[in-house]
């Protein structure tokens, strides 16, 4: 097994892993959309030990989470969130999704200031349920009646990611990295102190509005993923 | 230039194109009517009118238009552009570049027009376009930033690595203020271009130039990826260990980095254990962590292998681990590795049976240890490397009856019965398993591949149902379709050709084909939104991927199908005139192409109304809001018109020509262009995909058959050729001598091989096309069986050859072989 970022190669076989396990499916465009909106975010495990069976073989996915910002968050906070996120059932109990899932969320932090990050997922999905709460920590904020095109509901969860922000300076074991978390640190939690509502004040959050204001050529995605679940 | 209109109509032409903009397209046309009335040869209004009706799906009216207001006013810059949005909109990129360009000549102030063109040309990959587009661009409007990275970019794709890091340079250095440490286009901007410096070799240069940038870089990961590998490029071990232990501290289920972490230490490759104690460090650190534990069995070996191998196994199985075996079974390659974990995984459940008390768990309900470990033993026994179906069989068995309701064991047992070949007893396995667990949808795609597999194509489809979206008017397969199905397209297509069904078949090969054009479609509108959002090292890995799209085993294996099933249409008119003799040309085959015409024309009026009855019948209320785009449906859901066409061979090539270009080590695309290329009679074409068969695999059965047919071939056709393509022939074709004797060539190849089953197929196959003794040939193919390497699918293989010649021997072979392998479905019915 193999842990990494996603790379547009891998999207062929993440749309594969996608249709073979969730009934929630999407366009390449879509995921493409989210590997060049946040390459950081989504990340896949790699079955490396398959013998090749052509020299064209491509690295087989048996997991994979595929992540976002929110580009418009209604509360004005910055946050992540999970858009599909799957295991293979041949590949579960290894924790490969709670390791899939850990990495998204401190690149949450890192590099788009993430203050925490949601997801929906099916009220009838015991094991996903017990993974975001139990292993994970997410805390259940609500029922979305009707989210899924079946008619299921859907629980919304959120995860706190302050304890990341808090870790990230230690996390980084070498000197470099120490100076500079150290040194982002600081302003970060400085700018939430004096703003003191916890709002964001990072000039990027600003900078990211203006940019969507703008009318995006692949912006349809976005209405067209929301109106699966409609 | 364009013409002059009076105030009041000028308004009106501003009308229309707001209307345009805003897609009221219905007043749009009646603006444009009444300017039309006056001004019945106003070029500019007939160009929007133009692109009006292009946006309501009349394409060809829209075209027609376009040319003639074009004639009507051939300076103007709205004529050309109209006519590049009409190419663009076709994807007929080149055209569009073509018209953009004239577009721009008259108007070269427009940054519309410029912009649309610089698209084009990125797309196209026409990259001296592009920076000329991007340089222009840039030097309307400095100031933005991304016009800057824009001209990198087209100076980076075009292979000028120097110049794209002088313009990130050269904009960096004009910024009288530092951007904010959280400013996301610039660090990304940095970072892109620390790569393009790391890309040029001088990893001295990007590892200070990375130092520099580091400190308030958003893309940690990336900073400490790229650092390490400097270091460790530069020869800094210890810093590029201590790097390469932070990435471990980040993430240990790399395993990259623990190679590098071991490279760079420069531990003496021969000390094993040094190298395990490397990997204990973290499995210690990282309980959880499954990387370091399990990657030490890749090099341990003996005894060490064996304890570690035993601790890890029993570690998992306790657990209850199911994908223990799917993690393992690379090491199976070595054999002793593969008889030490069956021996362990063995030991592991007798110890269990032996000790039943010790496995009730303190409240966790059911025993874990015993179930994993027949789990275990019966992928064992499954896999190609240890195989033996009825210990497999057994251990699955006994599985079952220990947990009933496990989706896991059936879906095993499944897996045993397709490795016997039985498709139909696989199938209905799976379904079992499907209903043990009605709500997850990987078992449920497993039993619907597997009622593929068995030629069940409408049940397949029905229990893709029970999670497709349903509520379109073209059911479960529109909805798998709209969502790229491949596997399931590919699989169905397979099972259409198994079926005799070569019309579907196409149908779903040429569905598979056009998800690719999707795919690659689908860049188009990144090339301005990547830049937008400042991704922009993402968006280059992508231009680089869509570069060779193509080469993915997925578009390989559905086109591999597709010409397949195009040769053998090809081949079976060819025999259907020949019987008929060669006068009748138009004869038979026409007649067939004709029927099959018309009943495609025939089902496309049925769909036709079929639609319209639905339309009508649907709820207007519920009529989905701001469908203005005309909805599509299929006049040929059966692929009649795919059958119907005149030229088989050129819809081959079109599948074939991707293959050879992205995949040219593919033997079986090599194969099958032998094939394609022999059959148009283009020799040269066809010996450069014989030759390119033999440098992969000289002793493959197949490229033998056809190095002979190829010789045989020129033989006969040799002297109608043209002197220059026979030199080129007669020099590089080496595999087989002009004067040799083909028949003892092909006796001796025989000699050869003569205890692979598969060889001695084609070699036989090879001395019916040289016209020896059909009777012989038969008898020959039918002992066959009897070699001791023959298994199912090779017989299976010498059945297709039976029927491919007509031959009245098949029955018996067939029967012959079901005696052989009773469960094998093929041969059963």
């Amino acid at each position: 097994m193999d842990i990494r970022r996603l790379e547009p190669r891998d999207l062929p076989l993440i749309q594969h892993a996608n249709l073979e396990n969730l009934p929630e499916n999407y366009f390449m465009k879509y995921y493409l959309y989210h590997a060049l909106s946040w390459p950081q975010l989504s990340y896949v495990a790699v079955d490396v030990s398959r013998p090749p069976r052509t020299p064209y073989d491509y690295p087989k996915i048996v997991g994979y989470v595929l992540a976002k910002m929110e580009e418009e968050p209604s509360d004005g906070v910055p946050h992540g969130h999970i858009t599909s996120l799957s295991v293979m059932r041949t590949h579960r109990r290894l924790g490969i999704a709670e390791k899939l899932m850990r990495q998204s969320q401190l690149a949450m932090v890192e590099t788009f200031g993430a203050r925490y990050v949601s997801l929906h997922v099916r009220v009838s999905n015991r094991a996903a349920i017990h993974l975001y709460t139990k292993t994970l920590g997410f805390d259940q904020e609500k029922t979305e009646t009707k989210y899924y095109a079946d008619g299921e509901d859907a629980f919304c969860m959120r995860l706190d990611l302050t304890p990341i922000r808090d870790q990230i300076p230690d996390q980084n074991g070498d000197d470099a990295a120490e100076e500079a978390g150290e040194d982002e640190g600081e302003p970060v939690g400085d700018a939430g102190k004096a703003e003191g509502g916890g709002l964001p004040s990072r000039p990027k959050e600003q900078l990211r509005k203006v940019k969507v204001g703008r009318a995006l050529g692949v912006q349809g995605l976005v209405e067209k993923d929301e109106s699966k679940h409609s | 230039m364009p013409q002059p209109l009076n105030a009041k109509e000028n308004a009106l032409f501003r009308q229309v194109i707001r209307n345009y903009e805003d897609k009221q397209y219905k007043r749009g046309l009646k603006a444009a009517e009444q300017i039309l009335k006056k001004n019945p040869k106003h070029g500019d209004t007939m160009a929007m009118k133009a692109l009006i009706m292009n946006q309501q799906g009349k394409t060809e009216e829209a075209f027609a238009l376009g040319k003639e207001a074009l004639t009507a006013d051939m300076k103007s810059h709205i004529c050309w552009h109209v006519y590049g949005l009409l190419y663009r909109h076709q994807k007929n990129y080149e055209e569009a570049i073509k018209a953009y360009k004239f577009a721009l000549k008259l108007e070269p102030d427009s940054h519309q027009i410029q912009r649309d063109l610089a698209f084009l040309q990125v797309q196209m990959r026409d990259y001296q376009g592009y920076i000329q587009s991007r340089a222009s661009m840039l030097q309307a409007r400095p100031q933005v930033r991304q016009n800057w990275t824009a001209l990198a970019v087209a100076h980076h794709l075009s292979g000028d690595l120097a110049q794209a890091e002088k313009v990130l340079t050269t904009y960096e250095e004009s910024l009288k203020t530092p951007p904010s440490k959280t400013d996301y286009e610039n660090s990304e901007a940095v970072m892109y271009k620390n790569s393009i410096i790391a890309e040029m070799g001088d990893y001295e240069k990007a590892l200070t130039h990375l130092e520099s940038i580091a400190k308030h870089n958003l893309d940690r990961l990336a900073v400490m990826e790229s650092r390490a590998q400097y270091l460790a490029k530069l020869g800094r071990k210890d810093e590029a260990v201590k790097a390469y232990r932070a990435l471990l501290d980040r993430n240990s289920e790399h395993p990259d980095y623990y190679n590098k972490l071991i490279e760079t230490t420069e531990l003496d490759p021969n000390d094993l254990a040094a190298r395990k104690a490397v990997y204990d460090e973290y499995a210690k650190k990282n309980p959880r962590c499954d990387a370091a534990k399990r990657l030490p069995l890749d090099f341990l070996t003996g005894d060490d292998f064996r304890e570690a191998a035993k601790a890890y196994l029993t570690l998992m199985l306790d657990k209850g681990v199911p994908s223990t075996f799917a993690n393992l079974k690379h090491l199976y390659g070595d054999s002793s590795k593969k008889e030490t974990l069956g021996a362990l995984a063995q030991e592991y459940l007798d110890e269990k049976k032996a000790s039943p008390e010790a496995e009730k768990p303190a409240g966790d309900g059911a025993p874990k240890g015993e179930p994993a470990g027949l789990y275990y033993l019966a992928q064992h026994y499954n896999y190609r490397l240890s195989r033996d179906l009825a210990k497999a069989m057994e251990f699955v068995n006994k599985g079952i009856e220990l947990v009933p309701n496990s989706v896991e064991f059936h879906m095993t047992k499944a897996r045993i019965w397709k490795h016997y070949g039985n498709t139909k007893k696989a199938a209905e396995t799976m379904d079992q398993a499907r209903n043990l667990d009605l709500k997850d949808r990987y078992i449920n795609t497993k039993a619907a591949k597997y009622q593929l597999r068995n030629n069940e194509s409408e049940t397949a489809l029905k229990t893709m149902a029970l999670f497709t979206r349903n509520d379109s008017p073209g059911g479960p397969l529109s909805d798998l379709l709209d969502m790229q199905s491949v596997w399931y397209l590919t699989e169905d297509g397979e099972a259409a050709v198994r079926s005799g069904n070569i019309a579907l078949a196409l149908k779903r090969f040429h569905s598979v084909y056009n998800i690719f054009d999707v795919w690659q479609e689908d860049q188009f509108d990144f090339h301005s939104f990547s830049l937008r959002k400042g991704q922009i090292r993402a968006y280059v890995d992508m231009v680089r991927w869509e570069d060779h799209l193509r080469e993915h085993p997925f578009y390989t294996r559905a086109s591999l199908g597709a010409i397949a099933a195009y040769i053998g249409m090809f081949d079976g008119r060819k025999m259907a005139n020949g019987l008929n003799g060669s006068a009748d040309v138009n004869g038979e085959d026409a007649a067939e192409r004709k029927k099959a015409a018309k009943k495609a024309k025939k089902e496309a009026q049925k769909a036709e109304r079929e639609a319209a009855e639905k339309a009508a019948k649907q709820d207007p209320n519920k009529a989905k809001a701001g469908s203005t785009e005309p909805v599509k449906k299929d006049d040929d859901p059966n692929g009649l018109r795919y059958l119907a066409t005149a030229e088989p061979l050129v819809e081959a090539t079109k599948f074939l020509a991707p293959i050879l270009q992205f995949s040219p080590k593919s033997i079986d695309g090599q194969i099958a262009g032998f094939e394609v290329y022999i059959r148009r009679e283009k020799y040269l074409l066809a010996l450069r995909c014989l030759n390119a068969a033999l440098a992969i695999d000289a002793t493959n059965p197949t490229v033998h058959e056809q190095v002979v047919r190829f010789r045989q071939e020129l033989d006969s056709k040799l002297a109608s050729l043209p002197s220059k393509v026979t030199e080129v022939l007669k020099s590089e074709f080496k595999a087989i001598e002009a004067s040799a004797d083909l028949k003892a060539y092909n006796a001796e190849f025989l000699e050869k091989h003569k205890d692979s089953a598969s060889h001695v197929i084609s070699a036989i196959k090879t001395r019916k096309l040289l016209g020896e003794d059909a009777e012989q040939c038969e008898k020959d193919l039918n002992n066959v069986l009897s070699l001791a390497s023959i298994d199912y699918e090779t017989a299976a293989e010498a059945l297709s050859l039976f029927m491919q010649w007509r031959s009245s021997g098949a029955d018996a072979f067939k029967k012959a072989s079901h005696e052989k392998w009773p469960e094998v479905t093929l041969f059963a019915s």
